[in-house]
């Protein structure tokens, strides 16, 4: 098959898409199947990488597909830096990890959001380009599908190969075909897209975030101090995705067991030996206490939340 | 067992056949081995380079290849098992990466030493503390001197090719060949490539098997299994050994020698050129960057961008580190003046390793170009063309440089200085002995409810929402009064909870790699007590080792050792049922049949070949005061055991507890399902709860007694997709198969708990 053309293309030859996610998101699923389908039937060569490394479920991954032309050199290696096609997962992450960074003039930002594309652009602070937004997660929740369908759908139209990917997708998981076409072709019709010119923000350059900590005042050793340095502040709800169990204190007895479950117990907030509640910034909604807490003649005390039923 | 002659000297096929291919550098490593046919890999998971296991291990399932896939206990032990196999006559092939290398180091020149062919892949990272997983090549480094050929792979499709040329030069000279590819960088990234269509072309080029009479015409290599002509292999050896040093450095002579050669067929076969040195540029130029691997690649499109400008540099990527090049390497250098020499890694103290060797071959041909070293590109910074472009900038402006620190010859490409100014205040009041008393003279009454004011001691991880580990060192935690110190052996608990610059304790942490927990405690533990004996602690300090059970595969010797010499600490064991941090490989303690990485279901394999290992029958010959074990939604029944077990340290005493904890992700079950899966896997005694105090057991939860005893079955079905299988049909025998062993150690555990002297 002869080589299609590609949306984008930078000095070397390259359309570099980014896919900006969580672990166990499918990001990775979603990106090596544009890789195959783009290499295998559509004739062109490139390149798949991600920033792997001991990233848990629930915390930031970079994926990037990179394509080119057939016997173009393939020598950077490592996530694309320079995307024009940038894809993400979850809206809340545009700003704390810089997604605008290294973003190409013109570039295509595929955003999961029930936003407006006008919100989108001011948050991730786009220099210039379109923006699509989608609300994958309802879709996916809807249709029984996972958050990757809906997305792979729109960074495959893109690039121009839906119709090929959407295909693949449907061999790919037989068992689940139905759901993941319906929730792929509900993705491309539901777009809301708009184009912006270049004016309210710089381009914003490429580059590694570094701490404030270096080689001048960095701890013998690389030590931490724990006083000063500690998890105390972080914030969960990003890899909890607000997905907390509801609590009843009225059919609460403190027994306790929810205690003995939880694996951030700090998260349960206890006050003179009564539970008294949940605190959102350290719950990841694993729901384990939900699964242990007894019904009582007045209900469980925790409870599955909506948005907790779906998974 | 004749020694079967070296087919002529002939040319290779040309032209094989070769069809393209997608994967990763992992996934090509592992085509190169199954296409060559080696009798063994011998393995141990280890970041980044496990998934080649998983890809072979997974044909060994499928009965496409009848490679043994034999996974030891450590990395030393892997790598034993593929001398065994070397000097029995087969072929054998290892992977590895940083630590394991470091672990392997023992065998390394023991088996250049012995002659022993076979090929090593590295799958190149940092070699560091603090931990870090990423690339750099001080792993690569550490093996300069051991005595194996050493071949780089910048690429993915060099690392499918100098797989099947290693093997080949390897065993023409008997001497093992290391095959280095850059960990993450190549090891993950996924290219189109090409390869042998049919595996015969590779395996002819290869050449037959041993035993064949090799390049060394008088000492060639020897099977330990001739019975008919029995020899001793690795005699002890004296003032002899200078000259078994000789015969190393000739090998390597030959080598060099022979390499020309085999790159030359290898060209012929496949169409694609490999040589010592790869030069790229013009030769002429002024200024040169000496690169390795990946980094070696990305310049490439610098050297392009400087050209284009009408500005002239050369490249070399030296491809080949051991047999040295240096002729070739002084030849691709040309006439720079200014060598950028930009290593993954740095000789702290002294000059770099490259840049050593390069400077010194260059002095010995009176050439003073001038050497300038960068370390780069370590622990996860990238190298890319623009950093490439960072370095000729830096040897055009040499040496007149305004920095100080870049005025330095040797300095650091990509490191920062920090902010001075920042003093980030206290957010955390230390713990108190006091606050942390809630068991203090309740020996048996537990109540949930007021260990509710138990601080915890650590918060806000980043684990997996469910995940086990954190469940039940919270709820031992709750039944430990005081001071503790952590030691956590390397797995998901230490990744998850001191991501730099923060640590989620809020008590003193250590941690000292995969498998040294239990030692580095001794040493702690010797400490308070010489700190006690002087009065300068006033109060208690409990230590706590805490490890996965794969730290206690790995790390088996150094807990039998602890809990012989009764050191009074407290070894915390999350047994999970694999190795999850590093992507689920199996470990000894998992239940036979179970679905792992590197254990998989196919036409050939059914799974994980052996039973669960039980390391509490183990450490019942150590005869330690305190062995028990524990599980979650037995809260009670697991805080009378961590009183117990501090009671023994405080006694003076060693103390056990092994826990089981649910690893959502890697079971495939839902989230919240960890507490029911854990209690069916109690009540099938599959994790029987006991404890043992000077060697007499007691069945602490009896799941016969109180009528809550289900199969085997039951839990499997509550554990996930790694277990579900073996709920049918085809497994019937081998569930019935585990669900015997279960209740064979489960009669005896009860014997044992209704008889006092067994």
């Amino acid at each position: 098959m002869s080589a299609n053309e590609l949306p984008f293309q930078d000095k070397l030859g390259f359309c570099n898409v980014l896919i900006s996610a969580l672990g166990g998101d499918g990001a990775n699923m979603a990106a090596k199947l544009l890789f195959k389908v783009g290499c295998d039937q559509l004739g062109f060569d490139g390149g798949y990488d991600a920033k792997y490394g001991s990233e848990k479920k629930g915390t930031p991954t970079d994926v990037s597909v990179r394509f080119c032309k057939p016997g173009t050199p393939i020598r950077q290696v490592g996530p694309t830096a320079t995307p024009h096609i940038l894809a993400v997962f979850h809206a809340d992450m545009m700003g704390p990890l810089e997604l605008n960074r290294g973003l190409q003039p013109g570039a295509t930002c595929i955003v999961n959001s029930s936003q407006s594309p006008e919100w989108v652009h001011t948050t991730l602070r786009m220099h210039s380009g379109r923006v699509i937004c989608v609300d994958a997660s309802r879709i996916a929740a809807e249709i029984g599908s996972r958050l990757n369908m809906p997305m792979l759908a729109l960074l495959a139209h893109e690039l121009g190969f839906d119709a090929l990917i959407k295909e693949y997708v449907a061999k790919q998981w037989p068992r689940v075909a139905k759901q993941n076409i319906v929730a792929f072709e509900k993705a491309l019709h539901s777009g809301q897209s708009s184009r912006f010119e270049p004016g309210l923000f710089p381009l914003a350059e490429e580059g590694i975030s570094r701490g404030r900590i270096g080689w001048k005042n960095m701890l013998n050793g690389g030590t931490v101090d724990a006083l000063t340095h500690n998890t105390g502040g972080r914030d969960n709800r990003l890899a909890g995705r607000g997905k907390i169990p509801e609590f009843h204190p009225e059919s609460c007895t403190s027994c306790g067991i929810c205690l003995t479950v939880c694996s951030d117990p700090g998260g349960l907030r206890w006050q003179g030996g009564k539970m008294a509640g949940i605190d959102e910034a350290f719950c990841k909604g694993c729901m384990r206490c939900v699964e242990v807490c007894p019904e009582n003649k007045k209900g469980k005390a925790l409870t599955f939340t909506d948005a907790g039923l779906g998974d | 067992m004749s020694q079967i002659a070296r087919p002529p000297n002939r040319i290779a096929l040309s032209h094989a056949i070769q069809v393209p291919w997608l994967g990763n550098g992992n996934e090509a490593v592992a085509k190169a081995i199954i296409d060559i046919g080696y009798d063994a890999e011998g393995y141990y998971p280890i970041t980044p380079s496990s998934d080649v296991g998983e890809v072979v291990s997974k044909a060994v399932a499928d009965g496409e290849t009848d490679l043994a896939f034999i996974i030891g206990t450590s990395e030393l032990a892997a790598l034993s098992i593929c001398a065994g196999v070397a000097v029995a006559g087969g072929r054998a092939v290892d992977v590895t990466s940083a630590n394991g290398l470091m672990l392997k180091a023992e065998q390394m020149p023991a088996i250049a030493g012995l002659g022993l062919p076979m090929v090593l892949n590295l799958s190149t990272r940092d070699v560091s503390a603090p931990l870090n997983i990423k690339n750099g090549h001080s792993d690569l480094y550490a093996a300069l001197g051991w005595g194996w050929i050493i071949l780089l792979a910048p690429t993915v499709q060099a690392a499918y090719d100098m797989n099947i040329i290693a093997i080949k030069v390897s065993e023409a000279v008997n001497l093992p060949a290391i095959v280095a590819y850059d960990g993450f960088y190549t090891s993950h990234a996924n290219r189109r490539i090409q390869v042998f269509r049919d595996q015969n072309d590779v395996r002819t080029f290869v050449g037959p098997p041993p035993f064949r009479k090799t390049l060394e015409a008088e000492s060639g290599r020897f099977n330990l299994l001739d019975v008919n002509h029995p020899r001793t292999f690795g005699p002890y050896m004296n003032d002899d050994l200078i000259n078994c040093k000789v015969q190393m450095d000739l090998k390597f002579e030959q080598a060099k020698e022979l390499l020309p050669r085999i790159f030359k067929e290898f060209a012929l076969l496949s169409g694609r050129h490999y040589d010592f040195v790869h030069q790229y540029g013009d030769r002429d130029a002024e200024r040169c960057l000496v690169v390795l691997n990946t980094a070696g690649e990305a310049a490439k499109d610098a050297v392009d961008e400087l050209k284009e400008k009408g500005e002239s540099v050369n490249l070399v990527v030296p491809i080949v580190l051991r047999p040295w090049p240096e002729d070739e390497i002084v030849a691709a250098i040309g006439g720079a003046k200014r060598i950028v020499v930009a290593e993954r890694a740095s000789q702290y103290g002294a000059s770099n390793y490259l840049a050593n060797e390069i400077g010194a071959a260059l002095q010995r041909r009176g050439n003073d170009a001038r050497i300038i070293q960068r370390t780069y590109g370590v622990g996860g910074l990238n190298f890319t063309g623009k950093d490439a472009l960072a370095m000729y900038d830096l040897a055009a402006r040499w040496p007149k440089l305004e920095d100080k620190d870049e005025a330095r010859t040797k300095w650091y490409y990509g490191a920062w200085a920090g902010d001075e100014n920042y003093h980030p205040l206290p957010t955390l009041k230390p713990l108190t002995a006091a606050e942390c008393s809630c068991n203090a003279g309740k020996d048996g009454k537990v109540n949930l409810r007021d260990l509710s004011s138990m601080p915890t001691r650590f918060d806000k991880h980043t684990a997996c929402p469910g995940c086990g580990i954190f469940t039940t060192l919270n709820l031992f935690l709750r039944g430990i009064d005081g001071h503790v110190v952590f030691l956590f052996n390397t797995g998901c608990g230490m990744v998850v909870t001191t991501g730099y610059p923060l640590t989620s304790f809020k008590v003193p942490y250590f941690h000292n790699l995969f498998h040294n927990g239990s030692s580095t405690a001794t040493g702690v533990v010797e400490m308070i007590k010489r700190y006690k004996a002087r009065g300068e602690i006033p109060e208690d300090i409990t230590a706590i080792v805490v490890t996965g059970d794969g730290g206690d595969d790995i790390g088996m010797d150094q807990v039998i050792g602890a809990a012989l010499r009764n050191d009074p600490f407290i070894l915390l064991e999350y047994d999970n049922k694999g190795y999850m941090n590093t992507g689920s490989q199996l470990c000894y303690t998992g239940f036979k049949g179970q679905r792992n990485s590197n254990a998989h279901l196919g036409a050939a394999q059914k799974g994980k070949l052996t039973h669960h290992k039980d390391i509490i029958e183990i450490l019942r010959g150590t005869f330690a005061p305190y062995l028990a074990t524990a599980a979650e939604l037995h809260a009670v029944d697991m805080i009378r055991k961590a009183r117990k077990a501090q009671a023994t340290v405080r006694a003076g005493g060693f103390a056990f507890v092994k826990a089981l904890s649910v690893c959502p992700l890697n079971w495939g079950m839902d989230e919240h399902v960890g507490p029911s899966a854990v209690e069916a896997m109690v009540n099938a005694c599959m994790h029987p709860l006991v404890e043992i105090e000077h060697g007499i057991t007691r069945v602490t939860i009896d799941p016969e007694k109180s009528g809550k005893k289900v199969p085997v079955s039951d839990a499997f079905r509550k554990m996930g997709g790694a277990y579900r299988h073996l709920l049918t049909p085809d497994y019937a025998p081998l569930l019935q198969e585990v669900q015997d062993e279960v209740d064979r150690r489960w009669m005896r555990l009860k014997a044992m708990s209704e008889n006092a002297l067994l």
